[in-house]
């Protein structure tokens, strides 16, 4: 009785164990690499310049896209927010400067002045961390995780769910992906799709 | 009956309610006028649905662009500042001008560039527009919203009593469709049919018009749908105006077809409604016949949507009260053209729809078996000729031919006689499947050897599929007269401020063309024919190190000169 008893319960932890695993493969479990680029003070970033992270805020934006612009006061409130819990907003633009004027280095440096920018920016000129990442459009936000010393990506989508009007917002994704990891909780969105303008990809 | 009169208050306050929120007020766009037009082509966005917005293109705008109101006449001057992300091109649809100036898939806009083309208005009164002509890339930019009406005026039409307040009993209609996807952007364009209808950018429109004449100019803005139009009570309309101008006498007519590109004229009498009464423009698109773009009966899928095969609201028309000076009747005539007949045509064409074969492996729909090439001239006019073209689809779908430079008359039809609803000048016609439509038209005007003018179908998915072919029209008395040598130019001053001049060594020589590159190969500005009295207005220039290339007019042969802004 004991035994069968203890069998059963065995059984629905193993299945139970069994969902967990296949769901968090569909979940799509990416491990991303660090990077080494220029940030708008001029001085070289990567990960691993920040020992105490727990975790980051990646967000691919850039300096023309009429939607990545609606989002800068957002985030610098994110690494407001988060930067003093272990979780720092790093954004890159790799933005094709041969397209678009506008998204070139100095351009960036602009930006990051006038809009005071308390993250860094950073030039990923030649496109590699924007297809280490498959970041699709600007802005397009990742929240990646150390786990056993390697970078895992827990959210990969939009920022929130509304662009033009902050006041409209319903789901703050990323916020929210960022409060269950720091909580310790598995988070609920994992996956949204990112609204702005297509990155063009130099081939 | 307290219970009764709450029921009723109910009632009463939820169709208040249902009525507010299924209809969003009518987009009228703004107007610019004069002979300087400026427009900034933009990526940016604007909300459609609840939750997110849409990204969207707009010129001047969020979505879709100003409507220029033309005086038949000037020479109007346009700067065209592309702030996108992407090349692009504008099409002055319906306007008769030199083929540098077309805006056609050879004149291609880079990001961040200026082009300044101008011409004389020589088209008549009528509704004509714009929107950009990419080569594979006209479906994705005009799904984003870009693109506008043209309103040409003249003194004929300015003589005759018609509705022409714009805004109040003179309204622009561009009716289109989109599909969303679930973050509210736009789909494009695997499905030729959107499943939400819009008028000028606007869902759901609903537009307070006054009691009486009113006259709208309607566009049909769509990927591939046709229309089907009426109101919702059948009662007759008069159409007054084709494509490219007034026709001579006002059509009474229940319905009016318009296919992609098309445009109509017609004044509505709202005279006998009350105030605060509403009528409907529906397209009645149930049971058309096959071809007829969106008929096909499915829902979902490629070639399905919502709104196929089925009558459907275009816009919900609110009676108000009559304005001074209200037009409350229909000229019996309107204008005195002169059309064009077959006796006049001294060279005949025939184009004939082939391929269209469906499925993988499939062909897309061409001309003559003949896709699209950027390079090849498919057809050669001289100037000055009348020619007669036959369009010939014996095909498997529905077709919306247009040709450029010129406004013609469709002389005969084979799948019924020309109706005098198409009677008049036109430059998009409805080709439906086993039918033969003629043409005749005059190549006035302007040759040029180099740039072509296009001829297509305007269902944009068949236009970037390849169903497009070029044709030139060259001055018979010029061809081949490249023997003389290009003159030779200078820049000054040298290192230059604002200004920048050039000047010819030969005084008879013109310019065909500049651009101005800076040192990364980013075009600056484009100028077919610039006038350079006044020089070149580079003052917002970054200093740096910048080159001019001139093309020569009579050789078309391009020089380059280096030039230095402080």
């Amino acid at each position: 009785m004991n035994r069968s008893i203890f069998s059963t319960v065995c059984a629905v932890v193993l299945t139970a164990a069994a969902v967990f695993a296949s769901s968090f493969t569909v979940a799509d479990n990416k491990v991303v690499s660090d990077f080494k680029l220029k940030n708008v003070d001029g001085k070289l970033v990567s990960l691993k310049d920040f020992p105490d992270a727990k975790g980051f805020i990646i967000v691919f934006t850039c300096n023309h896209c009429p939607f990545a612009k609606l989002y800068p006061p957002r985030l610098n409130a994110l690494n407001d927010q988060y930067k003093k819990l272990g979780v720092p907003v790093i954004a890159i633009s790799s933005s094709d400067t041969v397209l678009y004027d506008e998204d070139s280095y100095p351009k960036m440096v602009e930006k990051a002045r006038e809009e005071h920018f308390n993250f860094p920016y950073l030039y990923d000129n030649q496109q590699t961390a924007v297809r280490n990442f498959g970041a699709q459009k600007t802005p397009h936000a990742f929240v990646v995780w150390k786990e056993n010393g390697k970078w895992v990506v827990k959210y990969n989508g939009a920022i929130d769910d509304n662009g033009a009007d902050p006041s409209k917002v319903s789901h703050r994704y990323v916020a929210d992906a960022v409060d269950a990891l720091l909580a310790g909780k598995e988070v609920a969105a994992r996956k949204t799709r990112s609204i702005g303008c297509q990155i063009n990809l130099r081939k | 009956m307290k219970l009764k009169h709450l029921i009723a208050i109910v009632l009463f306050s939820v169709a208040g309610y249902n009525s507010f929120a299924q209809y969003n007020n009518l987009v009228i766009p703004d107007t610019i006028s004069g002979t300087t037009f400026n427009l900034n082509l933009k990526d940016t966005f604007k909300q459609f649905l609840p939750g997110n917005q849409t990204v969207t293109g707009g010129i001047n705008s969020d979505f879709w662009g100003p409507t220029l109101l033309f005086n038949k006449g000037d020479t109007v001057h346009m700067n065209v500042h592309s702030y996108m992300n992407d090349s692009t091109t504008v099409h002055w649809h319906g306007m008769h001008l030199p083929a540098v100036m077309d805006g056609g898939p050879h004149q291609i806009i880079p990001p961040g560039t200026v082009w300044q083309p101008y011409w004389l208005v020589t088209n008549q009164a009528a509704t004509y527009w714009y929107h950009p002509h990419l080569h594979q890339m006209a479906e994705q930019q005009m799904t984003t919203g870009l693109g506008g009406f043209i309103i040409v005026r003249d003194a004929e039409e300015a003589a005759l009593a018609l509705p022409r307040t714009y805004g109040v009993d003179d309204i622009p209609l561009a009716l289109t469709s989109r599909n969303f996807d679930a973050t509210n952007a736009f789909l494009c364009c695997t499905r030729a049919y959107g499943d939400t209808g819009m008028v000028n950018g606007t869902l759901h429109p609903q537009v307070t018009l006054p009691k009486q004449y009113v006259r709208l100019r309607i566009l049909n803005a769509e990927m591939e749908r046709g229309y089907n139009l009426g109101f919702s009570d059948n009662r007759s309309f008069y159409i007054i105006a084709n494509d490219g101008g007034l026709l001579n006498a006002p059509v009474s007519a229940t319905r009016i077809k318009l296919l992609v590109g098309e445009r109509a004229e017609i004044m509505v009498d709202l005279g006998g409604d009350a105030v605060g009464s509403s009528i409907d423009l529906v397209a009645y698109n149930a049971g058309q016949e096959f071809g007829f773009g969106g008929g096909e009966p499915s829902a979902t899928g490629n070639f399905g949507s919502l709104l196929n095969n089925r009558n459907f609201n275009v816009l919900h028309i609110n009676v108000g009260a009559t304005t001074a000076g209200a037009i409350t009747s229909v000229p019996a005539t309107l204008a005195s053209n002169t059309y064009l007949t077959t006796a006049d045509a001294t060279v005949s064409r025939t184009v004939t729809v082939t391929d269209g074969t469906p499925g993988p492996g499939g062909l897309p729909f061409q001309f003559d078996h003949t896709l699209y090439n950027f390079d090849t001239i498919n057809k050669t006019v001289v100037l000055g000729t009348t020619e007669k073209w036959t369009v010939i689809n014996n095909n498997v779908f529905g077709h919306a031919f247009h040709i450029h430079d010129v406004e013609f008359k469709i002389v005969s039809r084979s799948s019924h006689p020309v109706g005098a609803y198409e009677g008049g000048w036109k430059d998009v016609f409805y080709l439906q499947v086993n039918d033969t439509v003629t043409f005749v038209a005059k190549f006035n005007d302007y040759a040029d050897p180099i740039h072509p003018f296009m001829y297509h179908c305007h269902f944009a998915p068949h236009e970037d599929g390849g169903m497009m072919q070029q044709f030139v029209v060259v001055d018979a008395t010029g061809v081949g007269n490249t023997e003389k040598p290009s003159g030779d130019f200078n820049l000054y001053p040298n290192p230059a401020g604002n200004k920048l001049n050039i000047s010819l060594t030969d005084p008879a020589m013109q310019v065909y063309y500049i651009t101005i590159t800076n040192s990364q190969g980013r075009t600056m500005c484009m100028l077919p024919r610039p006038q350079l009295g006044n020089g070149i207005d580079i003052s917002a220039y970054a200093p740096g190190v910048y080159f001019l290339q001139l093309t020569d007019e009579k050789t078309k042969q391009s020089m380059i000169k280096k030039f230095v802004k402080e």
